[in-house]
């Protein structure tokens, strides 16, 4: 609590008040184990629950071979299928009697398994985690019936052209990475799963190691605990060999678009420019984060103009996104008029050619950079929360402590800084526009 | 650590003080927290829609959070807003309408005239509501059929189960009455349901008794007309089982959602053994349920499997259930997320090329047949020791945030009760084996239920012959998946595919009928 109150102090200049050091206002306490597992604990009040996460830092960017796209994801169910000890109903009673609330998800750069629970049944979660992390044995047929559970996700996402049109956007956008398809993988890959269970056996060997891995605990317990149960449980996880080899993507040289015809939902258009990897000392992400702020937020002009105003789009934002290679950025609008993409496409290019030359107000900088700030603290106000974050970073860097740093990058970027990045991300030839309409082609320049 | 829970349990005061201004207020004080959290509760919701304005109480909130006020235009508001990173929302279910405004503590009273102009003061102005109300058009003309199939068929399922009532209706409303609702419409219905006698106040987080009270006084200036206290809603109970089967282009499987009303919420003591039933049966999002063990688990169908005895709010998204939906109006129901349609498996397993219909009539039967054995053979002893140890952890993650935590305890007064997870705690500790299968007999049945299937246009009247006359429906696995299956599996196979049901009706609807 002394560490909460010290990390907010009065600002003499603008804003009331601005989060100063530290973003997060608990202390993040790293052990590095022998074997490389890296042990995270984050005291926090939260009396008599924790949050306790393990981060594989697997996701579908590791998927370098043709034909397995969608492992990362798949994997991540098959790790419910039990090992030699806890059979897959054995682990399911363990964990109903925690009365934790678990699961896992997978995205491009990452596997995260949580359980968030009574800090009592810290051990149990411990001895359980560690033995499928170390020991997980499943049965061909196992194998094979999960894969149609992953249809299953598959199937229920489809219902939603917006995911249709991401698949198609990532397809275009990229040549050569594996961002070019998505945590799903492609639907022919997803059919064939059931045939791949020796690839599957390689790549639990591949990536699920210690030096890939974190060990993350926050809330109601101190390190000392945490890093003992650790040793015990995690002691002899044996390190790994593996270093997938992520084909680089060439420059792209020109636009390139997508189309989607579907008259059952409101135009809708995507412009996806390709943004930076992450990094927790270079300017240029959080530049890009705040320009969000800036040209795209609800105060912004564009917004007034296009959403207020003049009533042509139901909505429009923009993710900067944060991934490990060089990702996308994307810009979206939905549209009433599917005969206004072309002048919303030319108001959106107009907005960010400003920025390009005109410097931004610094009382503008300095509202968005509090509004993240601020909407940092809000945001993490429970374990859970402050896990999720954490996890985030760890996925990106493998170190936790890149959320403290990046959020210090706030403060120092410039009205230079903000046109310099505008000028080097922002360009057509980086561009892939994708466009949902009720027309069997949609012409945009 | 001792020391600090105890400092813990007597900072955190919950109070409810229903005396000054006649307001009710729920108070969860919590001096070391950064930020505030406000929610203003109004006993209204999409039951106060008048026949043919269906939505209008949503319309009204939504320009209310989504507007200006008299002092401040939209824009001003937003402006003012961002460098705080404050935000507010509002969610109008059935019989509630729940502002919430979270700030930083900071900015607690920059932020505070913003809130008290838009509940007090809000401007209704033409052109906002003119954009608020298209995007509301837009979500029932197109938004329900065209994203979530899964959210469709639930939406479809209490459109069917509470026909003729004031539940049946999507709180947004449908095509016809959300074009019919006027500015006047919102600006007579905000002065006869946003009323003073309507609102309990819910404040948590780090705020001085000073501020309540500016708070309390204003809340006090929000219309005053009389109150139309609405009758309690009685859905007709099914007679059969009655299967709407809404066909739509380009469905890549069939989303199914079945139920029946039942006469019970968490008003009652025997709420706690239907919880411990139903999360045995399907406890929301988890492995555990008997539901997903046998269709996603066992058999590979989908991607999960669960059940219901009251209304959870966003489920594709939401882990734990969120507060904010008290209803006095209950039903049972079982969520089955999309199964495989014939032209899909037909595409993929070159075995199955002479296969009339998908997955969907053996899920459905498979999802009763299951209800039906708890029903009769009830749970064991086992089952239910386990069950009942889960849950009593388990619903104590429901409030892990102040935000949460408040929104319980608002909830907890809308059923009576003063702490909803507390006492239902309380009552989990108390229960036997035969609580819980007394409450399943007395509230669970198999004969009679509505039941939602959105599919394929290819699918629909093959399902609906198929249904309609108890058709045999075998589990068509690939052979890769039937290779190594179970024999005991295999055999339940059978006896699931010629299960006979209470089929009374079935009916294909076009999509673009739906929601009109």
């Amino acid at each position: 609590m002394i560490i909460l109150l010290s990390s907010l102090v009065l600002s003499s200049s603008g804003l009331k008040s601005q989060p100063k050091d530290k973003i997060l206002p608990y202390p993040i306490l790293q052990y590095k184990m022998q074997n490389s597992l890296n042990v995270v604990t984050v005291p926090f009040d939260s009396p008599g629950i924790a949050a306790f996460f393990i981060i594989v830092r697997a996701g579908s960017r590791n998927e370098v071979e043709k034909g397995v796209t969608g492992f990362a994801h798949f994997f991540e169910h098959m790790m419910f299928r039990g090992t030699e000890k806890y059979s897959k109903d054995k682990y399911e009673d363990v964990l109903k009697s925690i009365g934790a609330s678990a699961n896992a998800n997978t995205s491009d750069d990452r596997t995260v398994f949580h359980m968030v629970g009574n800090v009592d049944k810290l051990e149990l979660m411990f001895e359980i985690e560690s033995d499928r992390f170390q020991n997980l044995k499943y049965s061909e047929h196992d194998f094979k019936t999960e894969a149609g559970a992953v249809k299953g996700e598959y199937t229920k996402n489809y219902a939603e052209p917006l995911s249709r049109l991401d698949e198609s956007i990532s397809n275009t956008a990229f040549a050569a990475h594996t961002y070019k398809h998505t945590t799903m993988g492609f639907f022919e890959d997803i059919v064939d799963m059931p045939n791949q269970y020796q690839y599957s056996l390689k790549f639990f060997d591949r990536f699920y190691r210690p030096e890939n891995c974190t060990v993350l605990v926050v809330g109601d317990i101190t390190q000392d605990k945490v890093n003992a149960l650790a040793d015990k449980y995690f002691g002899k996880w044996k390190k790994g060999t593996y270093e997938a080899e992520i084909p680089v993507e060439p420059p792209q040289a020109e636009t390139k678009f997508v189309h989607l015809q579907n008259a059952d939902v409101p135009p809708y258009l995507a412009l996806c420019f390709k943004g930076p990897g992450f990094s927790d000392s270079d300017i240029d992400l959080v530049a890009l984060n705040l320009i969000e702020g800036i040209v795209f937020s609800s105060k912004s002009d564009l917004y007034q103009k296009l959403v207020i105003n003049e009533r042509k789009l139901r909505r429009i934002g923009f993710y900067s996104g944060m991934s490990r290679d060089p990702g996308l950025m994307e810009i979206y609008a939905q549209m009433k008029d599917k005969n206004d993409i072309q002048y919303v496409k030319d108001e959106i290019m107009n907005a960010l050619n400003g920025i390009k030359t005109n410097p931004v107000d610094k009382k503008m900088l300095s509202e968005v950079v509090s509004n993240r700030k601020y909407g940092f603290i809000m945001r993490t106000d429970n374990p859970s929360a402050i896990a999720n974050t954490l996890s985030s970073f760890i996925s990106l860097s493998g170190n936790p402590e890149s959320v403290n740093n990046y959020y210090s990058l706030f403060d120092k970027v410039t009205p230079e800084d903000i046109i310099r990045v505008a000028n080097k991300y922002f360009n057509e030839t980086s561009l892939t526009i994708g466009t949902i309409t009720a027309d069997e082609t949609c012409v945009i320049k | 650590m001792k020391i600090l829970k105890v400092l813990i349990s007597i900072l955190i005061l919950v109070v409810i003080n229903s005396n000054l201004y006649s307001q009710q207020v729920v108070e969860l004080n919590i001096p070391k927290s950064e930020k505030v959290v406000i929610k203003l509760m109004f006993r209204n919701g999409s039951i106060c829609d008048p026949e043919g304005k269906e939505g209008l109480t949503n319309l009204t909130a939504s320009l209310i959070t989504s507007g200006g006020t008299k002092e401040l235009t939209y824009k001003e508001i937003q402006e003012k807003l961002f460098p705080m990173a404050a935000g507010y929302n509002v969610n109008v279910d059935k019989e509630v309408t729940i502002f919430t405004f979270q700030v930083p503590k900071f900015f607690l009273n920059d932020f505070y005239p913003l809130l008290k102009g838009l509940l007090i003061t809000p401007a209704f102005d033409e052109k906002d509501f003119e954009r608020v109300k298209s995007n509301i058009q837009v979500y029932v003309d197109q938004g329900i059929r065209a994203s979530s199939d899964e959210e469709y068929s639930k939406k479809a399922l209490e459109y069917y189960l509470f026909g003729g009532t004031p539940y049946q209706n999507m709180v947004q409303g449908k095509t016809a009455s959300v074009q019919s609702i006027t500015l006047d419409d919102v600006k007579n219905h905000y002065k006869n349901y946003f009323t003073k006698s309507l609102l309990m106040i819910g404040i948590a987080g780090n705020y001085t008794e000073e501020f309540l009270n500016t708070l309390k006084s204003d809340m006090n200036s929000l219309p005053d007309a009389p109150v139309a206290v609405s009758q309690k809603v009685t859905p007709k109970f099914p007679d059969g089982i009655d299967v709407k089967i809404i066909s739509k282009d380009e469905a890549f499987g069939s989303a199914l959602f079945m139920g029946f009303p039942m006469d019970i919420t968490r008003s009652n003591d025997e709420f706690a053994a239907l919880m411990v039933a139903n999360s045995y049966l399907g406890e929301h999002r988890k492995s555990y349920g008997v539901l997903y063990n046998k269709l996603r688990e066992t058999r590979s169908m989908n991607y999960g499997d669960y059940s219901y005895i009251e209304w959870y709010d966003e489920g594709g998204s939401n882990m734990l259930p969120p507060p904010g939906t008290p209803r006095s109006s209950n039903y049972f129901s079982i969520w089955i997320r999309p199964v495989q349609i014939a032209k899909q498996l037909k595409k993929q397993y070159s075995e199955l090329s002479d296969i009339k219909i998908g997955h969907a009539h053996y899920a459905l039967r498979l999802a009763i047949r299951e209800v039906d054995k708890l029903v009769k053979d009830g749970m064991s002893k086992e089952d239910f020791e386990e069950t009942r140890e889960f849950l009593s952890s388990y619903i104590k993650l429901y409030t892990q945030t102040p935000a949460s935590q408040l929104g319980y305890l608002m909830d907890s007064r809308f059923y009576n009760r003063n702490d909803y997870i507390a006492e239902m705690g309380k009552l989990l500790a108390k229960l036997t084996l035969d609580d819980v299968n007394n409450a399943i007999k007395k509230y669970w049945q198999v004969n009679n239920m509505i039941v939602t299937i959105v599919t394929d246009a290819s699918e629909a009247s093959e399902l609906a012959n198929s249904i309609k006359n108890n058709l045999d429906s075998p589990m068509s696995y690939s052979n890769l998946v039937k290779a190594g299956m179970p024999k005991e599996v295999l055999q339940e196979d059978d006896e699931v595919a010629t299960y006979k049901l209470n089929i009374k009706n079935v009916e294909i609807i076009n999509s673009k009928e739906t929601f009109k």
